[in-house]
């Protein structure tokens, strides 16, 4: 049976989950001791800032006791302290849960794209220190791919819900491909950065303006593969380029209305897309009612990026109900594991009569040629396989419903196991 | 099967793609699924063959009056989206075409088809020539009027800061305005070339070249519009906002020429 106990950012704040929190390198020796004490089969730690969750195999039910406690105490704590913030979940609960995980439909920004790295890396350290199994490692391939269909076939993943991939994501639903679209950065800040980079690497060419630190534009400029200018050449620059990203420093307006109309009379109309990302503002907030200027502020962007997270919510309904289709799949496939012992020892059994029978009659035949030997060879086979290959089926089928241990004890007495 | 039975098949086929647009649109899926694209097919296959019936039982090319017109129309405008869709694969057009193409046929499945008349015009060679050429301009024109109201409606989310269900559709800003500069370029040449062979057309039948009635006035309106729109488009590079309002002008003028061409034919 596969449990989950932990704590994630639903039910425990930050300090509980970094107090809680296991060291990379840590993880191999803290995995094999709590295999031992758990007497599980395996396990796994899946260590991420918004969740610290123990995935195990174990036989016995009451081991997830066990295994919140010794989980807390690995950490220092003991599990009253952390109760309400500690769950724990088993069998069909635990695998559903393993899969949302995988699929960041439980992350605290749906569709987040890191879990999915995060959840393979777990499995990974999990099976060098030896204490992932055929179970947890099924867990993995089928969950990893379930998460994977999920991101290509639904939206969970589409649209930005950073400030900076929203800018880049605005440029993209103006001017369509990035390929020599001309970015012009005024200021050098971490912000304006970091969206330019996104930029130019889907090929747009950067301009940065300089002022009075023009060695720090220069620097800039060079990492992005552009080219620097001095602040005084503004409305050129603004006139030739399609993008423009404002982050400085500055306590009053850099960017005022007449140097916008300005670059718009010699662009022909063509789409400014103003990003202002400055406290205070760079930007003359009036160029917004100018024809085809597009000025996005802090807050502007702030706010796509809510309305793109609540568009992801409304596509995790598509993936849940994907994700779900999985999780049936894989429990299937875990309850037919049940039966597996079963199959085998009724063909076991089968065979031992089919021998038996025919070393009987061998004696009673005398001396056969290797012809006839081989005929009655393949007609007590092909009897036998005839005969079970009904109740196989059957068999396979009932462990599929979820009540197969009392039908295996059924199915036992009446073949006379 | 007759040419009744023939549309009526094909209206519910469009319907389905109609609706399973929609739909998809609600949700902002992915708008066209294979689904919509064989329906619609399958609806343009039994019109292409309802139309043809039709001429048979007519016997005269079926584009004269409000059945014929619509139905011929919508065909034109399914072959012009197919043509348009398989260019540029931007599905959005899907939300603006469909919907049209089931209302026209719609139109064409209520109306009574036109009884035969003996006249003239029905006869001459140049009606075919200049109906088709006419109602391929039509199609590519309402192609490229729905690219800009799709640019308009876009531009407006994208002004106001306000995200909402087009901000989540169709492509950007600059693809609207490429997409629909290209269909009412190859739109305005069909355009011209009707105009002329129904100025030829005229003559033939009227024996005067040019009629100064409402689809006279109209259909010189749009080429007008048409011309003003182009030449500044690739003149002074000039596009966006301004070209998608002239754009819209253009079609509202082909739509008045259309109406008054079906209705004086009834």
């Amino acid at each position: 049976m596969i449990v989950v106990v932990g704590v994630s950012h639903r039910t425990a704040p930050l300090d509980v989950r970094e107090a809680l929190a296991f060291p990379k390198e840590d993880l191999p020796g803290i995995l094999k001791r709590l295999r031992e004490e758990l007497h599980a089969e395996e396990v796994m730690i899946l260590s991420t800032c918004n969740r610290v969750e123990l995935y195990g195999r174990v036989t016995e039910p009451a081991a997830v006791e066990e295994a919140s406690q010794r989980f807390a105490a690995s950490r220092g704590r003991t599990r009253e302290e952390l109760a309400g913030a500690l769950y724990h979940l088993t069998g069909d609960e635990a695998v559903r849960h393993a899969f949302r995980v995988a699929a960041s439909l439980d992350s605290m920004v749906i569709g987040e794209p890191q879990i999915l790295g995060q959840v393979k890396e777990a499995y990974h350290i999990a099976e060098g220190a030896g204490t992932l199994g055929s179970m947890l490692n099924a867990l993995r391939n089928r969950s990893l791919a379930s998460a994977k269909r999920a991101r290509t076939e639904t939206g969970i993943g589409h649209n930005a819900v950073s400030v900076s991939y929203v800018a880049v994501e605005l440029a993209r639903k103006i001017f369509g491909e990035m390929k020599d679209r001309k970015v012009l950065l005024v200021g050098a800040g971490k912000m304006s950065e970091l969206a330019a980079k996104h930029l130019v690497r889907q090929g747009a060419l950067a301009t940065v303006l300089g002022g009075r630190r023009f060695a720090r534009a220069e620097e800039l400029a060079a990492a992005l593969g552009g080219r620097a200018m001095p602040f005084e050449s503004l409305r050129d620059e603004l006139a030739r380029a399609d993008i423009a990203i404002s982050g400085t420093g500055a306590p009053g307006v850099v960017i005022h209305r007449e140097d916008v109309v300005a670059a718009c009379q010699a662009r022909h109309r063509r789409p400014l897309f103003l990003i202002d990302i400055a406290v205070p503002r760079d930007v003359d907030s009036s160029v917004r009612d100018l024809e085809g200027v597009f000025l996005y502020d802090l807050d502007d962007l702030k706010a796509v990026a809510d309305a793109n997270l609540r568009e992801r919510r409304k596509q995790a309904a598509a993936a849940e109900a994907l994700v779900e289709r999985e999780v049936r799949e894989f429990l299937d496939w875990q309850r037919s594991l049940d039966v597996v012992p079963l199959l085998q020892e009724v063909r076991r059994r089968a065979e031992e009569i089919r021998k038996g029978e025919l070393e009987k009659a061998r004696h009673r035949l005398g001396p056969l040629t290797p012809e006839q030997e081989a005929a009655l060879e393949a007609a007590t086979t092909a009897m036998v396989n005839k005969l079970l290959h009904p109740s196989m089926v059957q068999i396979k089928e009932v462990s599929k419903n979820g009540h197969a241990p009392e039908h295996i004890g059924l199915i036992r007495k009446l073949l006379g196991l | 099967m007759s040419a009744q039975t023939y549309l009526a098949l094909a209206l519910a086929f469009y319907a389905v793609g109609a609706l399973h647009v929609l739909l998809h649109a609600l949700t902002r899926r992915q708008l066209l699924t294979s689904w919509t694209v064989a329906a619609s097919l399958a609806g343009f296959v039994l019109h292409t063959a309802g139309l043809s019936q039709r001429w048979t039982e007519a016997g005269h090319f079926p584009a004269i009056g409000l059945h014929d017109g619509a139905s011929f129309l919508a065909w034109a405008i399914v072959l012009a989206f197919l043509m348009v869709y398989v260019r540029t694969r931007e599905e959005v057009l899907g939300l603006a075409v469909y919907p049209a193409v089931f209302l026209l046929v719609l139109v064409a499945n209520l109306a009574a088809p036109a009884t035969n008349r003996p006249e003239p015009i029905l006869r001459s060679l140049f009606l075919p020539f200049h109906t088709t050429l006419a109602f391929f301009g039509y199609a590519l024109l309402f192609v490229a009027a729905a690219m800009s109201v799709l640019y308009l409606i876009k531009e407006r989310e994208l002004k106001r800061r306000s995200p909402h269900a087009f901000y989540y559709l169709g492509p950007s800003l600059e693809r609207c305005d490429t997409i629909s500069a290209g269909s009412a370029s190859i739109g305005f040449g069909f355009l011209t070339l009707a105009i002329l062979t129904g100025v030829l057309f005229n003559h033939a039948v009227h024996g005067r070249y040019w009629s100064w009635d409402a689809k006279g006035w109209s259909a010189l309106l749009a080429w007008g519009i048409y011309v003003a729109l182009l030449v500044a488009r690739y003149r002074t590079g000039w596009g966006g906002r301004r070209a998608a309002l002239a754009g819209i002008a253009g079609f509202a003028a082909v739509v008045v020429t259309f109406v008054s061409i079906t209705l004086s034919a009834r």
